[in-house]
Parts: C-alpha cells; sequence; structure tokens
C-alpha cells in the first residue's frame, strides 16, 4: 500500500508519539512501584529521561505523546482531572525545557565531554526539574492530597526522582541509542561481568544492615574507566535502580530512620552514582581523545618532516641540475662562439656594431678579413670604418644612414649593394644590412650589422645565366615531325644558383628515314659543361649522318671526347626504324631506356652497356643491341637526375619510375609533364633532360604530309608512305609500285615547283573503294624542262614510270600550282605485269 | 647504315664489280655515280653493277646507269647490269624499256662469266 507524502510523514508523526507515550507510561507504572510518598512521589523517575531523550531525538513536536502518557499515568493518582492535567503539564513541560537548553549549549548525545557531563547533570536534570517537582508538589497540596507542611518533603522528593530520572535513565537510553559497539567478544564479555558484578554488589550492599553502600562506587568506576558512557550508564541505572528499589522497601540501610533520612541516604547514593559515572566516563574519553589526537598530531608532524626533507632534496637536486646546466650552456655558448667566427668565414659574413654616441665601430675578425686586413687590426670609427667603399656608393650608403638615423626610431635598414676598394687594389662586392636602435628621446644609440662578401656569388650568378642561356640554345628548339612517331622533350635546368649542366637530348632525321635520338650528360656543370655538351652534340650529328650503326656513331663520339675533351660523359644514342619498329642503340654509361609496351608492361633497356666516355683510355668497341617498339609502345630517354635523389639510391628512382610509367596515357606531352611533376618533389639538385617516343599506327587515317622541297626528304616519304601502304595490307608488289610513282611524282614537285627557292608541297593518300588514290600538290609554278640535261632524262622516265604503275594520273597545272591526281586499284592482277610490259 | 645506298667494289681482273646497298633517288643519284666511276679503273673492260642489295630505284636510277652506260660507251668500256627476278627495282626496268638499251642480267655470276663484250639480253 502506497501512502502520499503527506500521509506517510503522519504516519511517522502518530507512529513516534504512540511510541513515546507508549515508553512513557511503562516506564511511569515502573517507577510508581518505587513510590515514597503516597504513590506518586518517587525517588526516581524514568519516565523524565525517557521523556527528555524523546525531545533529544524527535524535537518538540512529540510532546502529545508524553502529555497523554503523563495525564493517563496521573488520573489515576490524582483528587481529580484537573490536577492530573496540571501534573501531567509539568511532567511534560520539565523535560521539553530540559532538552531546549541542551541543544542550545550544545550538548553531544555521546556524553564524551566534560561539558557534556556538566550540562546533563546542571542543566537537564537539576534545572529543568525545578519545574516539574513545583508544579507537581504545588498542585498534591492544593489538591489537598498533602498537607502544606508535607509540601517541601514532596517537593524535594519530586525534584530528585526527576532529576535521578534524567540522570540515570537518559544516559542509558542514549547509549543504546549509539552506533552500534564494535567491541570483541573479550571485551563484551569483560563489560558483562563489570555488570553483572555491579548488580551484584548493589543487592548485596542493600541487603545488610550495615552501611556499605560506597563499596558500588569503585565498580562503577572500573566500569566508566573500562568502557566509558557505554559501560558507565547501565551501570549507574543498576546501581540507582536497585537502591531506589531498596528505599522503596524499606530493605537493608533503609529500614530504620524517619522518610527524610531514608530519602536523604538514597538521593545522595544516586546522585553519586550518576556524577561519578557521568564525569568519569566524560573525562576518561576526552583524555583518551586528547591522547589520539596527541598521536595523531605526532603522526602527522613526522608525515610533514618527511614531506619537507624530501621537497628539501627535490630543491637541491633541482639546484645542482641547474649549476650543471648553467655550465653546460657556459661551454655551448663559448663553443658557439669559436663556431660562429668558423662559420663568418666560411660564408665570408661579418658583423659589425657601432656605438654612435661615442662613435665606436667593432668588427668581428671576418670584417677585417672581408676588407683586406689582419683580424682586430686597430680600432674603428664610422669614417674609418668606411674609407674602402668607393666613392659612388659612399654618397649613396651615407645619404641612407642620414635617411635612417632622423627617423628617429628602431628599425631595419634595406640591405644595399656596395664596392669597396681594399689597400692591395683588389675590387669586392659587399652586400650590407643594418638595424638601427634608437634612445627613449628618439636618439640613435647603437646601430648593428653584416656585411657579406657577395663577389663569387655575383660572378658565379652572372656565368650561371650565360651558360643556361647557352644550354637553352643548344637544345633543338622544336623536333622533327615524323608521321607515325610521337616525339615529346624536356629540359629542366637544376634550381640551385650554379647548377646549370650539360645535360642534351637530339633528335636527327637520318636519310634512310630512320630517326636518331640521343641523350647524353656531361658530369660537371656551369660553363664550361654547357660549352662541351654544345660541341658533342654537333659532332654527334655529324657523325649520325656519316655512320651505320649507334656503335659507330658513339665509337666516334668517344674518340672525340678522348682527344679534346677532358670530361666524363654518359651517352646513349638509339636509331629508330619507323618502318619496322626497331631499335638499335649503344651505351656509354648512361641510365638505360625505359620502354613501355602497350599493354603497360615495362623493362629497361639494360644491354649493350659501355663504359661512359672519356672513362678509359683503351676501352672495349662498343656494341649495338637491337630491340622492337611495337605501335602503342612508348620509349623514355633520361639523364640520371630524373632518378637520382640525395640520400637514396639511383635504384629506388628507376623502380619508381617504372611503376610511374607503367599507365602512359594517350598524350606523350602529358606523360612527360606527369614523370617531371612526380619524380622531382623538391628542387632539382641536377638538371634534368627527358626525351619520349612513341610508335603509333598511321593507317587508322587518311595520310597526309606537308615537306619542303627538298630532295633529302624523299626517303624519310617513301618510309612513311610504305608503311602506310603496310598497315592497309597492300600487296607487296603493290606497294613497290605505289611508292615509285609517289616518288616521281613528288621529285618532279622538288624538282620543277620552286627552282632554287625554298617551298613546300603536299603529300596524301587516300582509301577509297579499294583503291589508293594519291595526290602530291606543290604551290609554284612549274618550269619547263631544260633541253636534254639529266632533269629532263629523269622527268621523262618518271613521266612513263608513273603511268605504268598507276591505273590513272591526272596532271593540274595552273598558276596556283600543280596537283597530281594518282590512282591504283588494290586488286592484284596476274596479268597485269605482263600486259604492261608489251 | 644511315647512308641511304652504300658503294662496294671489286675488282676481278679487268672485270669490275660494284654493289649497291640501299636505294637510290634524285637525293643521291650523283653521289652514287661519282662513287661508281671512282671504282673504274683504267684496267677495267666491263663493269658489272649489282642491283641485288637495291631496295628503291626509281627515274633518278634509271636515268644514273643511263648516263653511265653513255660514258662507259665512250671509253670503251662495257656495262652490264643485275636485277634478280624477283628484285622491287625490275619493274622499273621492265617498264621503263631501258633493258633495250643496257645489258640487263639476273644473276652477278651470269654477268662476270661473260668475257666477251657486247650486249648480252638474256632476260627480256
Amino acid at each position: 500500500m502506497r501512502r502520499s507524502g503527506a500521509e506517510g510523514t503522519l504516519f511517522r508523526y502518530t507512529s513516534k508519539v504512540v511510541l513515546v507515550g507508549g515508553a512513557y507510561y511503562v516506564a511511569a507504572i515502573l517507577g510508581l512501584r518505587l513510590a515514597l510518598i503516597e504513590r506518586n512521589v518517587t525517588p526516581l523517575w524514568p519516565p523524565t529521561g525517557i521523556a527528555v531523550v524523546a525531545f533529544l531525538l524527535f524535537g518538540w513536536r512529540v510532546w502529545p505523546g508524553i502529555a497523554l502518557a503523563a495525564f493517563a499515568v496521573n488520573l489515576p493518582i490524582s483528587t481529580n482531572g484537573l490536577a492530573a492535567a496540571a501534573t501531567a503539564a509539568g511532567n511534560t513541560v520539565a523535560p521539553l525545557v530540559a532538552a531546549t537548553l541542551l541543544v542550545r549549549v550544545g550538548f553531544r548525545r555521546e556524553i564524551d565531554r566534560l561539558q557534556d557531563a556538566l550540562a546533563i547533570v546542571f542543566l537537564g536534570a537539576l534545572v529543568s526539574m525545578l519545574i516539574s517537582a513545583s508544579v507537581g508538589a504545588g498542585t498534591l497540596m492544593l489538591s489537598g492530597a498533602i498537607p502544606a507542611s508535607k509540601f517541601p518533603a514532596a517537593w524535594a522528593v519530586w525534584w530528585t526522582g526527576d532529576a535521578m530520572g534524567v540522570l540515570v535513565v537518559a544516559p542509558f537510553l542514549l547509549g543504546l541509542l549509539q552506533r552500534p559497539w564494535s567491541g570483541s567478544l573479550r571485551e563484551r564479555i569483560e563489560l558483562g561481568a563489570l555488570l553483572l558484578l555491579v548488580a551484584d554488589v548493589s543487592v548485596l550492599v542493600t541487603n545488610t544492615d550495615l552501611r556499605l553502600m560506597f563499596l558500588v562506587i569503585p565498580f562503577l568506576g572500573w566500569t566508566a574507566w573500562r568502557f566509558q558512557q557505554r559501560g558507565a550508564a547501565p551501570a549507574a541505572l543498576l546501581a540507582a535502580g536497585i537502591a531506589s528499589w531498596a528505599a522503596a522497601h524499606g530493605l537493608g540501610p533503609f529500614q530504620q530512620g524517619t522518610l527524610f533520612e531514608k530519602m536523604i541516604t538514597l538521593q545522595a547514593f544516586n546522585a553519586t552514582v550518576a556524577f561519578s559515572s557521568l564525569f568519569f566516563a566524560a573525562l576518561v574519553t576526552e583524555r583518551t581523545r586528547a591522547r589520539e589526537a596527541l598521536e595523531r598530531s605526532a603522526a602527522e608532524l613526522e608525515d610533514r618532516v618527511a614531506l619537507r626533507t624530501a621537497e628539501l632534496s627535490a630543491a637541491n637536486e633541482w639546484l645542482n641540475r641547474e649549476i650543471a646546466e648553467r655550465h653546460d650552456t657556459d661551454r655551448k655558448l663559448r663553443q658557439r662562439e669559436g663556431q660562429l667566427a668558423e662559420v663568418q668565414q666560411q660564408a665570408q659574413v661579418g658583423n659589425w656594431e657601432w656605438v654612435i654616441p661615442e662613435d665606436r665601430v667593432s668588427w668581428s675578425d671576418e670584417m677585417y678579413r672581408i676588407h683586406g686586413y689582419l683580424p682586430k687590426a686597430f680600432p674603428l670609427t664610422f669614417e674609418k670604418a668606411v674609407e674602402q667603399v668607393e666613392e659612388e656608393d659612399a654618397a649613396r650608403l651615407r645619404a641612407n644612414l642620414e635617411a635612417a638615423l632622423a627617423r628617429g626610431r628602431d628599425h631595419d635598414l634595406p640591405p644595399s649593394e656596395y664596392r669597396i676598394v681594399r689597400a692591395d687594389g683588389a675590387e669586392r662586392v659587399l652586400l650590407g644590412k643594418a638595424r638601427l636602435s634608437v634612445g627613449s628621446d628618439g636618439r640613435p644609440l647603437r646601430m648593428i650589422g653584416t656585411v657579406q662578401d657577395i663577389t663569387e656569388g655575383k660572378r658565379a650568378e652572372r656565368e650561371h645565366r650565360i651558360a643556361e642561356t647557352l644550354q637553352r640554345s643548344l637544345l633543338p628548339d622544336r623536333l622533327p615531325e615524323i608521321p607515325g612517331v610521337l616525339l615529346a622533350a624536356r629540359y629542366l635546368p637544376a634550381t640551385s644558383d650554379l647548377e646549370v649542366g650539360g645535360d642534351w637530348y637530339d633528335v636527327v632525321q637520318l636519310p634512310n628515314g630512320s630517326v636518331g635520338l640521343a641523350i647524353g650528360d656531361v658530369a660537371g656543370h656551369g660553363l664550361r659543361a654547357a660549352s662541351t655538351m654544345g660541341q658533342l652534340r654537333m659532332a654527334l650529328r655529324a657523325y649520325a649522318l656519316e655512320e651505320g650503326s649507334p656503335s659507330q656513331v658513339v665509337g666516334r663520339v668517344r674518340r672525340l671526347v678522348r682527344m679534346l675533351v677532358p670530361d666524363i660523359v654518359t651517352l646513349i644514342y638509339l636509331v629508330f626504324d619507323p618502318e619496322s619498329g626497331t631499335l638499335r642503340f649503344a651505351n656509354a654509361g648512361h641510365p638505360p631506356p625505359l620502354l613501355v609496351e602497350g599493354n603497360g608492361e615495362t623493362s629497361y633497356l639494360e644491354g649493350g652497356l659501355g663504359p661512359p666516355l672519356g672513362a678509359t683510355a683503351h676501352p672495349r668497341p662498343d656494341i649495338d643491341v637491337t630491340a622492337h617498339l611495337d605501335a602503342g609502345s612508348t620509349l623514355l630517354l633520361f639523364t640520371d637526375g630524373l632518378v637520382e635523389r640525395r640520400g637514396t639510391s639511383i635504384l629506388d628512382g628507376l623502380t619508381r619510375l617504372k611503376t610511374l610509367a607503367a599507365d602512359p596515357g594517350e598524350d606523350l606531352e602529358a606523360l612527360c609533364d606527369h614523370l617531371l611533376g612526380s619524380m622531382v618533389t623538391e628542387e632539382v639538385s641536377d638538371d634534368i633532360a627527358l626525351l619520349a617516343l612513341r610508335q603509333v599506327p598511321l593507317a587508322a587515317e587518311p595520310l597526309f604530309l606537308r615537306l619542303p622541297a627538298e630532295p633529302q626528304v624523299l626517303a624519310p616519304l617513301r618510309q612513311t608512305v610504305r608503311r602506310w601502304l603496310r598497315e592497309i595490307d597492300a600487296d607487296p608488289g603493290i606497294v613497290d609500285d605505289v611508292l615509285v610513282a609517289c616518288g616521281e611524282a613528288s621529285a618532279n614537285a622538288i624538282q620543277h615547283a620552286y627552282g632554287a627557292k625554298d617551298g613546300l608541297f603536299e603529300v596524301s593518300l587516300v582509301l577509297s573503294d579499294g583503291a589508293v588514290e594519291v595526290t602530291i600538290r606543290d604551290l609554284g609554278s612549274w618550269r619547263p624542262s631544260s633541253g636534254s640535261g639529266r632533269a629532263a632524262r629523269r622527268g621523262g622516265l618518271g613521266q612513263r614510270l608513273m603511268r605504268a604503275l598507276m591505273d590513272s594520273v591526272d596532271v593540274d597545272s595552273g598558276s596556283e600550282g600543280t596537283v597530281v591526281r594518282m590512282r591504283r586499284s588494290l586488286q592484284v592482277e596476274v596479268d597485269r605485269e605482263r600486259t604492261r610490259a608489251r | 647504315m644511315s647512308e641511304l645506298a652504300r658503294v662496294e667494289s671489286e675488282q676481278h681482273g679487268s672485270v669490275c664489280l660494284v654493289r649497291i646497298f640501299g636505294e637510290i633517288d634524285m637525293s643521291n643519284d650523283r653521289d652514287v655515280l661519282s662513287e661508281i666511276e671512282v671504282a673504274v679503273g683504267r684496267e677495267t673492260d666491263r663493269l658489272v653493277v649489282d642491283l641485288t642489295h637495291t631496295t628503291y630505284l626509281d627515274s633518278a636510277g634509271l636515268a644514273l646507269l643511263l648516263r653511265l652506260a653513255e660514258r662507259m660507251q665512250a671509253r670503251q668500256q662495257v656495262l652490264s647490269v643485275v636485277v634478280p627476278v624477283d628484285s622491287p627495282v625490275r619493274r622499273a626496268f621492265e617498264l621503263t624499256g631501258l633493258a633495250s638499251v643496257i645489258d640487263v642480267v639476273s644473276r652477278s655470276e651470269d654477268a662476270l662469266s661473260e668475257t666477251r663484250p657486247g650486249h648480252s639480253n638474256d632476260q627480256m
């Protein structure tokens, strides 16, 4: 069953009231057994102790329980209801006042301090019970229950009874309500035994005529000493209860004497029992606590000493470390000063300071060296410091300085370049940087700065510019256009200042229609490497036109290098025949070409490797290596700058390039950019040349060529036409026929259209209705054949050949030029040969 | 290899054998002609130009041979030209009727074994 909050509170309250009222009533019935006067004045009145404890525990609100129980107790023994009510009121108010006073003075229920014992004795018992005694005894007298003469005795008994009720019962109850005792079994037995002893002694002394009641006291003391309130309270209750019982029944010492004498004896005993047990227990507790506090503080002190000692030793250690570090820093500083001087010397940088008000200039050692003096040769002033500066520059520097000093605040002066002439006449170019510091009033105080000797740098810079220009001018400005062959090239100069290298590449169209590709690297950098490269490039071109095989060309260059050039050179020369896709090459110590096939397979062409040019006096002959480049395959030639990185093996670079090139894509230019972009991530420490070649199918579309009208183009033209015809699967006989006809028409264009002037002519081949249509067009005006010369004879033969070889030949000659249109069926005619021959 | 045509010559007594490798067109006909003439000495009675290894020959080459034939004739020397049956250049001789002017044989052995001067058109 659930109750609301208000109901729950009410229920708990009612329960408390009933509990308290019940306890009070039962205790009162027991207490009345001890009555000495009439039936309602008792020497020990336990309900008062219960009431005080109830008010301490539950507060003033439980008063109805006390009041009703007190009324119920008093009604049968009072003369009328009014008297009972008055007595009940007194019995209620007195414990209420007692509890209130105790709370006011900070009473602790443990009664473990002397002040708690004093509070309960005087405020809780003696003072507060004046109320109940006065009201109770007064009511007895006024209601006529006792005569006025008996009032003092009744009052005294009532007062002491209530007070004893508080002193004997309240500590006992409060003790029971403490948190459970954690005593050992032995202690519990000891306590039980002591209480039994107190009870025995009490019974013994109250049942003998001898006045031996004081014998109880030592046992009470012992109990209080051993167990404090926990033992003292029940012991006092036992002793006082037994004594009161004996007094009420006139036993032992209470057999004789007047009621007053009995009262005095009993109350004196009870008071002694209560006081001594209470005070002794409180004192012992207090002493114990004080000792514990002392022990605690002693332990704490020990801890603090240990802590402080640790702190001190840590501080000491820190101090030692600090000293060691200072020492170390000091040493490093001295070392650094030495290093600085060394660095300054290496970098040719000096630093200076100018204390302006005193016109005192100090120079670092390197400053003296830059100016051609021995370090620390002499003291300096501003004028002395600038005496070597050339007149023109000096004027500029002074103007800058004036402006800077006039600004009146800290700032950096713009760097300035100037020349000095040393005492020995040597001219140097210096770069000066300075910073001005001013005082709080803006007056110039101090200037510091650096001076760098940049003479060599300036010279090298000029050389670098020349070398780079030379380098660029020596590389081909454009690559030849070869039908069915894609070419792309890149040259990337080194970024670091003086590193223009001797890398080069070249593409040469050979008389037989093949293409010569060269890539090389002259060791070293700068102007000399660039000029060597230029010489070798030209020599190689010449040899390429003359010599047959790549190994012969490389061999010739090798001889040239040995005779003329003191450098080491690596070189690959490669001849590519676009018609057959055949590659032949010879390699003199150069990184191998990378072959990337159409399916993405990559391999380095590592064969045929000879020593670099100029490396050995008598090398064995160079050898040719042959490879094949299918349509769609790509060949990459490069210099070591592409694959070499500081700190990594060239093999890593080669592996990386291989991976990157495995997906070459359609666009050869894009491939070059991709490779350079991915391989060159930081600054270019060595220059890089890259040359890419790709064989692409020709016959996918009509062939169209525009060529210079020179006899040299005929062989490459034939090669392209032959390739195109083969790719469209023309019969070999037909290929030869068309080739000759095309050659004749082209020869005519070359011979007749322009004379000695330069010009272009166009050749196109188109596949149409199972026939090949050949068109040769020029933009010149044909000159009439000059009599019977070589050209005329050739021309006549040519006309006859063209007409015999082709199915139709139309010549359309006008002022705009001449167009020759020829057609030849691709059908193989078995009889043609015989027919024509006749 | 890079040259368009290469000329090799051998002297067999009074017979000079010249082999032409490669191609002949108007870009190299003069060079080839002068190389052949250098090879022909005074003691040569008979010149055999072997075109077995010639892969291309057009009107420029034919004109060269006509010119050579004229010069030889003027010096009382005999010219024979070797053109194998399966040669790619054979068609040019056939179609221009040059064979009727110049002695053309199919095999170099035939030309070399011939000792008597005069034309011997054994093929056409």
